[in-house]
Protein backbone atom coordinates (compact mmCIF):
# COMPACT_ATOMS: atom_id res chain seq x y z
CA UNK A 1 0.00 0.00 0.00
CA UNK A 2 2.85 2.75 0.74
CA UNK A 3 4.77 1.20 -1.73
CA UNK A 4 1.93 2.42 -4.30
CA UNK A 5 1.48 5.57 -3.16
CA UNK A 6 4.91 6.02 -3.60
CA UNK A 7 4.95 5.03 -7.15
CA UNK A 8 1.94 7.27 -8.20
CA UNK A 9 3.72 9.71 -6.41
CA UNK A 10 7.23 9.27 -7.89
CA UNK A 11 5.10 9.07 -11.47
CA UNK A 12 3.53 12.07 -10.99
CA UNK A 13 6.97 14.06 -10.16
CA UNK A 14 8.71 12.02 -13.07
CA UNK A 15 5.47 13.91 -15.50
CA UNK A 16 5.74 17.12 -13.66
CA UNK A 17 9.25 17.46 -14.05
CA UNK A 18 9.24 16.12 -17.92
CA UNK A 19 6.83 19.29 -18.74
CA UNK A 20 8.93 21.31 -17.01
CA UNK A 21 11.98 21.04 -19.12
CA UNK A 22 10.32 19.98 -22.08
CA UNK A 23 10.64 23.79 -23.59
CA UNK A 24 13.83 23.47 -22.91
CA UNK A 25 14.52 20.07 -24.66
CA UNK A 26 12.24 21.43 -27.93
CA UNK A 27 14.27 24.54 -28.05
CA UNK A 28 17.56 22.15 -28.02
CA UNK A 29 16.01 19.77 -30.68
CA UNK A 30 14.74 22.52 -32.90
CA UNK A 31 18.58 23.76 -32.94
CA UNK A 32 19.20 20.81 -35.02
CA UNK A 33 16.49 21.50 -37.57
CA UNK A 34 16.48 23.69 -41.03
CA UNK A 35 14.57 26.46 -41.10
CA UNK A 36 11.73 24.66 -43.89
CA UNK A 37 11.67 22.33 -40.64
CA UNK A 38 10.97 24.33 -38.36
CA UNK A 39 8.23 26.25 -40.26
CA UNK A 40 6.11 23.20 -41.31
CA UNK A 41 2.81 23.00 -39.33
CA UNK A 42 1.70 20.70 -38.00
CA UNK A 43 5.14 20.73 -36.27
CA UNK A 44 7.74 17.99 -36.72
CA UNK A 45 8.39 16.60 -33.68
CA UNK A 46 11.13 14.40 -34.36
CA UNK A 47 13.47 14.88 -37.24
CA UNK A 48 16.56 12.44 -38.19
CA UNK A 49 19.28 13.14 -39.03
CA UNK A 50 19.86 15.59 -37.06
CA UNK A 51 21.15 18.82 -39.45
CA UNK A 52 23.64 21.47 -38.29
CA UNK A 53 22.72 24.57 -40.82
CA UNK A 54 21.97 26.72 -37.87
CA UNK A 55 25.29 26.57 -36.02
CA UNK A 56 27.02 26.87 -39.41
CA UNK A 57 24.54 30.03 -40.55
CA UNK A 58 25.62 31.65 -37.14
CA UNK A 59 28.95 31.69 -38.23
CA UNK A 60 28.85 32.68 -41.76
CA UNK A 61 26.32 34.76 -41.82
CA UNK A 62 26.98 36.66 -38.83
CA UNK A 63 30.16 37.34 -36.53
CA UNK A 64 29.07 34.89 -33.99
CA UNK A 65 32.79 34.10 -33.40
CA UNK A 66 33.15 37.97 -32.36
CA UNK A 67 29.61 37.60 -30.40
CA UNK A 68 30.93 34.80 -27.70
CA UNK A 69 34.26 36.44 -27.88
CA UNK A 70 32.52 39.67 -26.25
CA UNK A 71 30.39 38.09 -24.17
CA UNK A 72 33.13 35.98 -22.75
CA UNK A 73 35.32 39.15 -22.38
CA UNK A 74 32.55 40.92 -20.46
CA UNK A 75 31.72 38.32 -18.22
CA UNK A 76 35.15 37.18 -17.49
CA UNK A 77 36.34 40.77 -16.49
CA UNK A 78 33.84 41.84 -14.60
CA UNK A 79 33.44 38.52 -12.44
CA UNK A 80 37.05 39.07 -11.80
CA UNK A 81 36.26 42.87 -10.92
CA UNK A 82 33.35 41.65 -8.93
CA UNK A 83 34.78 38.70 -7.25
CA UNK A 84 37.78 41.21 -5.97
CA UNK A 85 35.63 44.36 -4.96
CA UNK A 86 33.34 41.96 -2.69
CA UNK A 87 36.05 39.93 -1.12
CA UNK A 88 37.64 43.39 0.33
CA UNK A 89 33.97 44.90 0.79
CA UNK A 90 32.82 41.91 2.70
CA UNK A 91 35.86 42.06 4.76
CA UNK A 92 35.14 46.04 5.66
CA UNK A 93 31.36 45.75 6.17
CA UNK A 94 31.90 42.18 8.54
CA UNK A 95 35.43 43.31 10.18
CA UNK A 96 35.61 46.91 9.96
CA UNK A 97 35.49 48.95 13.17
CA UNK A 98 34.46 52.34 11.43
CA UNK A 99 30.81 54.06 12.31
CA UNK A 100 28.06 53.90 9.90
CA UNK A 101 29.46 50.68 8.67
CA UNK A 102 25.91 48.55 9.09
CA UNK A 103 24.25 51.82 7.33
CA UNK A 104 26.63 51.26 4.37
CA UNK A 105 25.60 47.71 4.26
CA UNK A 106 22.29 48.12 4.83
CA UNK A 107 22.17 50.79 1.97
CA UNK A 108 24.08 48.89 -0.69
CA UNK A 109 22.04 45.69 0.31
CA UNK A 110 18.53 47.00 0.18
CA UNK A 111 19.30 47.72 -3.40
CA UNK A 112 18.88 44.21 -4.17
CA UNK A 113 14.90 45.36 -5.13
CA UNK A 114 16.42 48.06 -7.66
CA UNK A 115 17.52 46.58 -10.39
CA UNK A 116 18.92 48.06 -13.75
CA UNK A 117 15.43 48.20 -15.16
CA UNK A 118 14.47 50.04 -12.60
CA UNK A 119 17.63 53.13 -13.20
CA UNK A 120 18.14 52.93 -16.76
CA UNK A 121 17.24 55.97 -17.66
CA UNK A 122 20.17 57.79 -15.21
CA UNK A 123 21.78 55.05 -15.84
CA UNK A 124 21.81 54.98 -19.46
CA UNK A 125 23.34 59.09 -19.17
CA UNK A 126 26.17 58.08 -16.49
CA UNK A 127 27.36 55.71 -18.75
CA UNK A 128 27.38 58.35 -21.42
CA UNK A 129 29.16 60.85 -19.22
CA UNK A 130 31.76 58.14 -18.54
CA UNK A 131 32.21 57.46 -22.31
CA UNK A 132 31.86 53.94 -22.20
CA UNK A 133 28.77 54.35 -24.45
CA UNK A 134 29.04 51.80 -27.52
CA UNK A 135 32.36 49.89 -25.57
CA UNK A 136 32.40 46.67 -24.08
CA UNK A 137 33.82 48.58 -20.58
CA UNK A 138 30.26 49.98 -20.39
CA UNK A 139 28.76 46.77 -20.00
CA UNK A 140 31.76 45.70 -17.67
CA UNK A 141 32.17 48.79 -14.89
CA UNK A 142 28.49 49.59 -14.21
CA UNK A 143 27.67 45.90 -13.54
CA UNK A 144 30.73 44.94 -11.12
CA UNK A 145 28.73 46.41 -8.16
CA UNK A 146 25.67 43.64 -7.41
CA UNK A 147 23.80 43.66 -3.76
CA UNK A 148 23.49 39.64 -3.68
CA UNK A 149 27.46 39.46 -3.82
CA UNK A 150 27.70 41.99 -1.26
CA UNK A 151 25.15 40.40 0.80
CA UNK A 152 26.67 36.84 0.15
CA UNK A 153 30.46 38.14 1.23
CA UNK A 154 29.46 40.12 4.23
CA UNK A 155 26.94 36.85 6.05
CA UNK A 156 30.29 34.78 4.36
CA UNK A 157 33.05 37.00 6.40
CA UNK A 158 30.84 37.69 9.34
CA UNK A 159 31.47 33.51 9.84
CA UNK A 160 35.50 34.14 10.03
CA UNK A 161 36.44 34.16 13.66
CA UNK A 162 37.91 37.30 14.67
CA UNK A 163 40.24 35.80 17.10
CA UNK A 164 41.90 34.77 14.00
CA UNK A 165 42.33 38.33 13.20
CA UNK A 166 43.43 39.26 16.52
CA UNK A 167 46.24 36.50 17.03
CA UNK A 168 47.50 37.29 13.48
CA UNK A 169 47.10 41.38 14.40
CA UNK A 170 49.67 40.07 17.70
CA UNK A 171 51.84 38.28 15.47
CA UNK A 172 53.14 41.40 14.21
CA UNK A 173 50.82 40.62 10.58
CA UNK A 174 49.60 44.23 8.92
CA UNK A 175 45.90 44.68 7.62
CA UNK A 176 46.95 43.97 3.53
CA UNK A 177 48.86 40.45 4.92
CA UNK A 178 45.71 40.05 7.27
CA UNK A 179 43.66 39.92 3.87
CA UNK A 180 45.68 38.11 1.80
CA UNK A 181 47.12 35.52 4.03
CA UNK A 182 44.08 34.85 5.97
CA UNK A 183 40.50 35.65 4.46
CA UNK A 184 41.56 35.31 1.19
CA UNK A 185 42.47 31.77 1.84
CA UNK A 186 39.82 31.44 4.19
CA UNK A 187 36.95 32.54 1.23
CA UNK A 188 37.35 29.73 -1.45
CA UNK A 189 34.18 28.58 -1.52
CA UNK A 190 32.83 32.08 -1.41
CA UNK A 191 35.29 33.06 -4.79
CA UNK A 192 33.51 29.82 -6.32
CA UNK A 193 30.39 30.68 -5.38
CA UNK A 194 30.40 34.45 -6.25
CA UNK A 195 32.58 33.62 -9.65
CA UNK A 196 29.77 30.97 -10.72
CA UNK A 197 27.09 34.01 -9.84
CA UNK A 198 28.71 37.06 -11.34
CA UNK A 199 29.68 34.92 -14.52
CA UNK A 200 25.65 33.69 -15.14
CA UNK A 201 23.93 37.06 -14.59
CA UNK A 202 26.70 38.71 -16.80
CA UNK A 203 25.80 35.83 -19.50
CA UNK A 204 22.55 36.44 -19.06
CA UNK A 205 22.34 40.31 -18.77
CA UNK A 206 20.11 42.22 -22.32
CA UNK A 207 18.78 45.11 -20.02
CA UNK A 208 22.49 46.59 -19.71
CA UNK A 209 23.58 45.58 -23.20
CA UNK A 210 20.14 46.97 -24.82
CA UNK A 211 21.07 50.91 -23.79
CA UNK A 212 24.84 50.58 -23.50
CA UNK A 213 25.27 48.96 -27.29
CA UNK A 214 23.73 50.01 -30.70
CA UNK A 215 26.62 48.40 -32.90
CA UNK A 216 26.63 44.90 -34.45
CA UNK A 217 29.98 44.35 -33.20
CA UNK A 218 30.22 44.88 -30.20
CA UNK A 219 26.93 42.41 -29.42
CA UNK A 220 26.81 39.86 -26.59
CA UNK A 221 25.18 36.79 -27.10
CA UNK A 222 21.48 37.55 -25.48
CA UNK A 223 21.63 40.84 -27.30
CA UNK A 224 22.50 38.69 -31.25
CA UNK A 225 19.02 36.51 -29.21
CA UNK A 226 17.20 39.57 -28.59
CA UNK A 227 17.83 41.55 -31.82
CA UNK A 228 18.11 39.63 -34.72
CA UNK A 229 14.57 37.65 -33.95
CA UNK A 230 12.14 38.64 -36.43
CA UNK A 231 14.53 40.23 -38.72
CA UNK A 232 14.38 39.37 -42.11
CA UNK A 233 17.93 38.38 -43.28
CA UNK A 234 18.04 36.24 -40.11
CA UNK A 235 16.72 32.64 -40.17
CA UNK A 236 15.06 30.68 -37.83
CA UNK A 237 17.19 28.11 -37.53
CA UNK A 238 20.00 30.56 -36.57
CA UNK A 239 17.99 31.98 -33.74
CA UNK A 240 17.38 28.24 -32.74
CA UNK A 241 20.82 27.64 -32.77
CA UNK A 242 21.62 31.03 -30.82
CA UNK A 243 19.46 29.78 -28.11
CA UNK A 244 20.55 26.67 -27.60
CA UNK A 245 24.14 27.58 -27.23
CA UNK A 246 22.94 30.72 -24.86
CA UNK A 247 21.33 28.11 -23.02
CA UNK A 248 23.17 25.40 -22.49
CA UNK A 249 26.62 27.21 -20.90
CA UNK A 250 24.74 28.13 -17.46
CA UNK A 251 23.03 24.81 -17.68
CA UNK A 252 26.52 23.36 -17.90
CA UNK A 253 27.53 25.58 -15.22
CA UNK A 254 24.71 24.58 -13.24
CA UNK A 255 25.59 21.24 -13.53
CA UNK A 256 29.24 21.09 -12.66
CA UNK A 257 29.01 23.33 -9.63
CA UNK A 258 25.21 22.72 -8.19
CA UNK A 259 26.89 21.92 -4.92
CA UNK A 260 28.24 25.48 -4.88
CA UNK A 261 25.22 26.52 -5.97
CA UNK A 262 23.28 25.37 -2.88
CA UNK A 263 26.07 27.03 -0.54
CA UNK A 264 25.07 29.91 -1.80
CA UNK A 265 21.87 29.03 -1.09
CA UNK A 266 22.67 28.56 2.28
CA UNK A 267 25.56 31.80 2.75
CA UNK A 268 22.30 33.71 1.58
CA UNK A 269 20.87 32.87 5.62
CA UNK A 270 18.37 30.60 4.16
CA UNK A 271 17.63 28.08 6.92
CA UNK A 272 14.76 26.53 8.05
CA UNK B 1 53.90 64.82 8.77
CA UNK B 2 54.28 62.04 10.64
CA UNK B 3 50.73 63.53 11.93
CA UNK B 4 48.57 63.39 9.08
CA UNK B 5 50.11 59.80 8.15
CA UNK B 6 49.12 58.45 11.49
CA UNK B 7 45.72 59.91 11.41
CA UNK B 8 44.85 58.32 7.85
CA UNK B 9 46.29 54.91 9.33
CA UNK B 10 43.74 55.57 12.01
CA UNK B 11 41.14 56.88 10.05
CA UNK B 12 40.81 54.10 6.46
CA UNK B 13 43.79 51.72 7.34
CA UNK B 14 43.31 50.58 11.22
CA UNK B 15 39.22 50.08 10.86
CA UNK B 16 39.76 48.68 7.36
CA UNK B 17 37.26 51.53 5.85
CA UNK B 18 40.02 50.80 3.23
CA UNK B 19 39.02 47.47 1.68
CA UNK B 20 35.58 49.28 1.19
CA UNK B 21 36.48 51.75 -0.63
CA UNK B 22 36.51 50.33 -4.15
CA UNK B 23 32.90 47.99 -3.51
CA UNK B 24 31.98 51.75 -2.30
CA UNK B 25 33.32 53.55 -5.81
CA UNK B 26 31.10 51.22 -7.91
CA UNK B 27 28.20 51.92 -5.42
CA UNK B 28 28.26 55.40 -5.48
CA UNK B 29 29.14 56.20 -9.57
CA UNK B 30 26.30 53.22 -10.71
CA UNK B 31 23.15 53.12 -7.94
CA UNK B 32 23.77 56.69 -6.16
CA UNK B 33 24.90 59.18 -8.51
CA UNK B 34 22.08 57.91 -11.19
CA UNK B 35 19.53 58.18 -8.41
CA UNK B 36 20.30 61.83 -7.71
CA UNK B 37 20.70 62.89 -11.86
CA UNK B 38 17.24 61.17 -11.57
CA UNK B 39 15.73 63.60 -9.64
CA UNK B 40 17.37 66.51 -10.82
CA UNK B 41 16.16 65.64 -14.28
CA UNK B 42 12.59 64.48 -12.91
CA UNK B 43 12.72 69.01 -12.68
CA UNK B 44 13.55 69.23 -16.35
CA UNK B 45 12.38 69.23 -19.95
CA UNK B 46 15.65 67.16 -21.07
CA UNK B 47 15.12 66.05 -24.63
CA UNK B 48 16.95 66.15 -27.65
CA UNK B 49 15.77 70.11 -27.82
CA UNK B 50 18.20 70.68 -24.71
CA UNK B 51 17.13 70.63 -21.32
CA UNK B 52 15.15 73.62 -19.08
CA UNK B 53 14.19 73.78 -15.36
CA UNK B 54 10.65 73.14 -15.34
CA UNK B 55 9.61 72.74 -12.45
CA UNK B 56 7.17 70.47 -10.89
CA UNK B 57 5.53 70.57 -14.42
CA UNK B 58 6.95 66.65 -15.13
CA UNK B 59 4.84 65.89 -11.69
CA UNK B 60 1.76 67.49 -12.82
CA UNK B 61 1.92 65.24 -16.73
CA UNK B 62 2.50 62.14 -14.48
CA UNK B 63 -0.32 62.33 -12.54
CA UNK B 64 -2.79 63.08 -15.25
CA UNK B 65 -0.90 60.40 -17.62
CA UNK B 66 -3.15 57.32 -17.75
CA UNK B 67 -0.95 54.88 -19.28
CA UNK B 68 1.67 55.72 -16.95
CA UNK B 69 -1.28 55.17 -14.02
CA UNK B 70 -2.36 51.23 -16.46
CA UNK B 71 1.34 50.49 -16.38
CA UNK B 72 1.44 50.46 -12.68
CA UNK B 73 -1.35 48.89 -12.85
CA UNK B 74 -0.02 45.82 -14.90
CA UNK B 75 3.09 45.92 -13.03
CA UNK B 76 1.54 44.98 -9.74
CA UNK B 77 -0.89 42.29 -11.47
CA UNK B 78 2.52 40.80 -13.22
CA UNK B 79 4.18 40.85 -10.25
CA UNK B 80 1.23 40.34 -7.76
CA UNK B 81 0.14 37.16 -9.73
CA UNK B 82 3.21 35.52 -10.57
CA UNK B 83 4.27 35.60 -6.86
CA UNK B 84 0.89 34.30 -5.62
CA UNK B 85 1.41 31.16 -8.29
CA UNK B 86 5.06 31.26 -7.78
CA UNK B 87 4.47 30.34 -4.04
CA UNK B 88 1.71 28.05 -4.46
CA UNK B 89 3.54 25.56 -7.01
CA UNK B 90 7.24 26.14 -5.51
CA UNK B 91 5.92 24.48 -2.41
CA UNK B 92 3.99 22.30 -4.28
CA UNK B 93 7.02 21.05 -6.02
CA UNK B 94 8.94 20.85 -2.62
CA UNK B 95 6.87 18.67 -1.07
CA UNK B 96 6.90 16.54 -4.00
CA UNK B 97 11.31 16.30 -4.09
CA UNK B 98 11.65 16.95 -0.25
CA UNK B 99 13.45 13.96 0.49
CA UNK B 100 16.65 13.05 0.68
CA UNK B 101 17.02 10.26 -2.24
CA UNK B 102 18.38 9.93 -5.94
CA UNK B 103 15.41 10.35 -7.13
CA UNK B 104 14.36 13.11 -5.45
CA UNK B 105 17.80 15.01 -6.28
CA UNK B 106 17.86 14.37 -9.44
CA UNK B 107 14.14 15.65 -10.18
CA UNK B 108 15.04 18.97 -7.69
CA UNK B 109 17.96 19.80 -10.89
CA UNK B 110 15.21 19.20 -13.55
CA UNK B 111 12.91 21.48 -11.70
CA UNK B 112 15.90 24.16 -11.08
CA UNK B 113 16.86 24.08 -14.75
CA UNK B 114 13.99 26.60 -16.00
CA UNK B 115 15.28 29.06 -13.42
CA UNK B 116 19.08 28.79 -14.90
CA UNK B 117 17.68 29.27 -18.63
CA UNK B 118 18.51 33.07 -19.67
CA UNK B 119 15.32 35.69 -19.80
CA UNK B 120 15.90 36.08 -23.14
CA UNK B 121 16.52 32.69 -24.35
CA UNK B 122 13.50 31.62 -22.17
CA UNK B 123 11.26 34.46 -23.74
CA UNK B 124 12.48 33.62 -27.34
CA UNK B 125 11.37 29.84 -27.18
CA UNK B 126 8.01 30.69 -25.07
CA UNK B 127 7.16 33.13 -28.06
CA UNK B 128 7.66 30.46 -31.08
CA UNK B 129 6.08 27.69 -28.86
CA UNK B 130 3.01 29.86 -28.00
CA UNK B 131 2.42 31.39 -31.51
CA UNK B 132 -1.23 31.43 -32.40
CA UNK B 133 -0.56 29.70 -36.12
CA UNK B 134 2.56 27.39 -35.96
CA UNK B 135 3.02 27.07 -31.87
CA UNK B 136 3.36 23.67 -30.34
CA UNK B 137 1.38 24.95 -27.71
CA UNK B 138 -1.96 24.91 -30.28
CA UNK B 139 -0.80 22.13 -31.99
CA UNK B 140 -0.96 20.16 -28.95
CA UNK B 141 -4.17 21.85 -27.53
CA UNK B 142 -6.37 20.68 -31.27
CA UNK B 143 -4.71 17.34 -30.82
CA UNK B 144 -6.24 16.70 -27.69
CA UNK B 145 -9.82 18.41 -29.17
CA UNK B 146 -9.45 22.05 -27.04
CA UNK B 147 -9.68 24.97 -29.29
CA UNK B 148 -6.30 27.01 -30.21
CA UNK B 149 -6.05 30.05 -27.87
CA UNK B 150 -4.64 33.53 -29.26
CA UNK B 151 -1.62 33.71 -26.34
CA UNK B 152 -0.05 36.38 -27.25
CA UNK B 153 -1.96 38.95 -29.23
CA UNK B 154 -4.93 39.14 -27.24
CA UNK B 155 -6.05 40.32 -23.50
CA UNK B 156 -5.83 39.31 -21.16
CA UNK B 157 -4.09 36.27 -22.72
CA UNK B 158 -1.07 37.94 -23.46
CA UNK B 159 -0.48 39.26 -19.99
CA UNK B 160 -1.80 35.68 -18.49
CA UNK B 161 0.96 34.24 -20.96
CA UNK B 162 4.16 36.46 -19.75
CA UNK B 163 3.02 35.59 -16.36
CA UNK B 164 3.36 31.90 -16.64
CA UNK B 165 6.61 31.82 -18.25
CA UNK B 166 7.58 34.12 -15.29
CA UNK B 167 6.18 31.57 -13.23
CA UNK B 168 7.93 28.74 -15.22
CA UNK B 169 11.29 30.16 -14.67
CA UNK B 170 11.10 31.13 -10.74
CA UNK B 171 9.62 28.03 -9.29
CA UNK B 172 12.49 25.78 -9.59
CA UNK B 173 14.73 27.87 -7.11
CA UNK B 174 11.96 28.78 -4.64
CA UNK B 175 11.14 25.31 -4.43
CA UNK B 176 14.82 24.83 -3.16
CA UNK B 177 14.22 27.51 -0.50
CA UNK B 178 11.49 25.51 0.43
CA UNK B 179 13.01 21.95 0.53
CA UNK B 180 16.21 23.61 2.51
CA UNK B 181 13.04 25.02 4.60
CA UNK B 182 11.22 21.80 5.02
CA UNK B 183 14.46 19.74 5.61
CA UNK B 184 15.32 21.50 8.49
CA UNK B 185 11.96 21.15 10.79
CA UNK B 186 12.84 17.80 13.17
CA UNK B 187 10.78 14.90 12.05
CA UNK B 188 9.62 14.98 15.65
CA UNK B 189 6.97 16.96 14.89
CA UNK B 190 5.45 14.84 11.98
CA UNK B 191 6.00 11.53 13.68
CA UNK B 192 4.20 12.68 16.87
CA UNK B 193 1.17 14.62 14.74
CA UNK B 194 0.98 11.19 12.84
CA UNK B 195 1.21 8.78 16.39
CA UNK B 196 -2.05 11.90 17.43
CA UNK B 197 -4.13 10.20 14.73
CA UNK B 198 -3.87 13.28 12.21
CA UNK B 199 -3.63 12.63 8.73
CA UNK B 200 -0.89 13.70 5.74
CA UNK B 201 -3.41 17.12 5.37
CA UNK B 202 -3.89 17.86 8.76
CA UNK B 203 0.09 16.97 9.44
CA UNK B 204 0.73 19.44 6.38
CA UNK B 205 -1.71 21.99 7.66
CA UNK B 206 -1.40 22.00 10.85
CA UNK B 207 2.12 21.19 11.79
CA UNK B 208 4.63 21.54 8.55
CA UNK B 209 3.09 24.32 7.32
CA UNK B 210 3.08 26.77 10.19
CA UNK B 211 6.80 25.75 10.63
CA UNK B 212 7.47 26.62 7.29
CA UNK B 213 6.59 30.51 8.25
CA UNK B 214 10.06 32.08 8.22
CA UNK B 215 10.89 30.59 4.89
CA UNK B 216 7.15 31.13 3.38
CA UNK B 217 7.72 35.09 4.07
CA UNK B 218 10.98 34.87 2.51
CA UNK B 219 10.10 33.06 -1.10
CA UNK B 220 7.05 35.83 -1.02
CA UNK B 221 9.13 38.27 -0.67
CA UNK B 222 11.54 37.35 -2.93
CA UNK B 223 9.66 36.38 -5.68
CA UNK B 224 7.87 40.00 -5.02
CA UNK B 225 11.03 41.62 -5.54
CA UNK B 226 12.66 38.95 -8.26
CA UNK B 227 9.35 39.66 -10.63
CA UNK B 228 8.57 43.66 -10.07
CA UNK B 229 12.42 44.19 -10.98
CA UNK B 230 13.05 41.34 -13.67
CA UNK B 231 9.79 41.66 -15.74
CA UNK B 232 11.06 43.76 -18.51
CA UNK B 233 13.62 41.72 -20.48
CA UNK B 234 11.13 39.11 -20.73
CA UNK B 235 7.85 41.25 -21.51
CA UNK B 236 9.80 43.50 -23.93
CA UNK B 237 11.05 40.32 -26.06
CA UNK B 238 7.46 38.53 -25.76
CA UNK B 239 5.27 41.15 -26.39
CA UNK B 240 6.94 44.40 -26.75
CA UNK B 241 3.95 45.36 -23.96
CA UNK B 242 1.38 44.41 -26.26
CA UNK B 243 -1.19 44.23 -27.43
CA UNK B 244 -2.10 47.97 -26.78
CA UNK B 245 -1.01 48.41 -23.78
CA UNK B 246 -1.81 45.19 -22.15
CA UNK B 247 1.69 44.05 -21.39
CA UNK B 248 3.35 47.70 -20.74
CA UNK B 249 4.54 46.71 -17.52
CA UNK B 250 6.19 50.64 -15.82
CA UNK B 251 10.05 49.56 -16.68
CA UNK B 252 9.18 48.90 -20.39
CA UNK B 253 6.43 52.20 -20.09
CA UNK B 254 9.95 53.79 -18.90
CA UNK B 255 11.91 52.52 -21.46
CA UNK B 256 9.93 53.84 -24.60
CA UNK B 257 9.46 57.12 -22.94
CA UNK B 258 13.27 57.90 -22.89
CA UNK B 259 14.63 55.60 -25.63
CA UNK B 260 12.08 55.71 -28.42
CA UNK B 261 10.20 59.29 -27.75
CA UNK B 262 13.31 60.80 -26.24
CA UNK B 263 11.59 62.78 -23.18
CA UNK B 264 14.48 61.89 -20.45
CA UNK B 265 13.19 64.33 -18.25
CA UNK B 266 10.27 63.04 -17.94
CA UNK B 267 11.36 59.28 -17.89
CA UNK B 268 12.79 60.13 -15.10
CA UNK B 269 10.37 61.13 -13.10
CA UNK B 270 8.20 58.13 -13.67
CA UNK B 271 12.16 56.17 -12.58
CA UNK B 272 11.63 57.77 -9.38
CA UNK B 273 8.58 56.72 -8.47
CA UNK B 274 9.34 53.35 -10.17
CA UNK B 275 12.16 53.86 -7.44
CA UNK B 276 10.20 54.64 -4.23
CA UNK B 277 8.07 51.70 -4.98
CA UNK B 278 11.02 49.50 -5.58
CA UNK B 279 12.19 50.73 -2.19
CA UNK B 280 9.35 50.25 -0.21
CA UNK B 281 9.19 46.58 -1.05
CA UNK B 282 12.99 46.67 0.17
CA UNK B 283 12.41 48.40 3.31
CA UNK B 284 9.91 45.86 3.80
CA UNK B 285 11.55 42.94 3.04
CA UNK B 286 14.57 44.12 5.12
CA UNK B 287 11.66 44.50 8.01
CA UNK B 288 10.80 40.55 7.62
CA UNK B 289 14.62 39.69 7.55
CA UNK B 290 15.38 41.65 10.77
CA UNK B 291 12.47 39.83 12.52
CA UNK B 292 14.00 36.65 11.42
CA UNK B 293 17.19 37.30 12.84
CA UNK B 294 16.17 38.59 15.88
CA UNK B 295 13.75 35.78 16.29
CA UNK B 296 16.75 33.36 15.53
CA UNK B 297 19.26 35.34 18.01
Amino acid sequence: MIYKSKLISRIFTLILAFVFISPIIWVVMASFKTTAQLETYPPSIFTWPPVISGFINIFTSMNFLGIIGNTLFVATVSTIITVFICLAGGYALSKGVFRSKDTLALLMIMTLFVGAQVIMVPLFFVIKDLHLLNSLWGLIIPAVFTPTGTFISLQYMKGIPNELLESANIDGANEWQIFTRIIIPLSTPLIAVLSIFSFTWRWNDFVLPLIVINNTKNYTIQMALGMYQGQYNISWDSIMAISAISLIVPIIIFLIFQKAFVRGLMAGGVKY
Amino acid sequence: MNKTKNFFYLKFIKNRFIFLIPLLTFFVLFVVIPVLLSIFMSFTSASFQGSQFIGLSNYQSMISDSYFWNSLIVTIEFAGMSTILVFIISLGIALLVQNENKFSSIMRVLFYLPYMTPLIVAATMWKWMLNYNTGIINFILTLIGLPAVDWLNSNPNALLSVIMVQVWGLVGFMAMLFVTGLQSIPSEFKEAAIVDGANKFQTFFSVTFPLLKNTSILVLVLSLAYTFSNSFALIYIMTTGGPGYGTTVTPLYIYQTAFTQYRWGYASTLTLFLLAMAIAIGLFALRVQNFRIRKRG
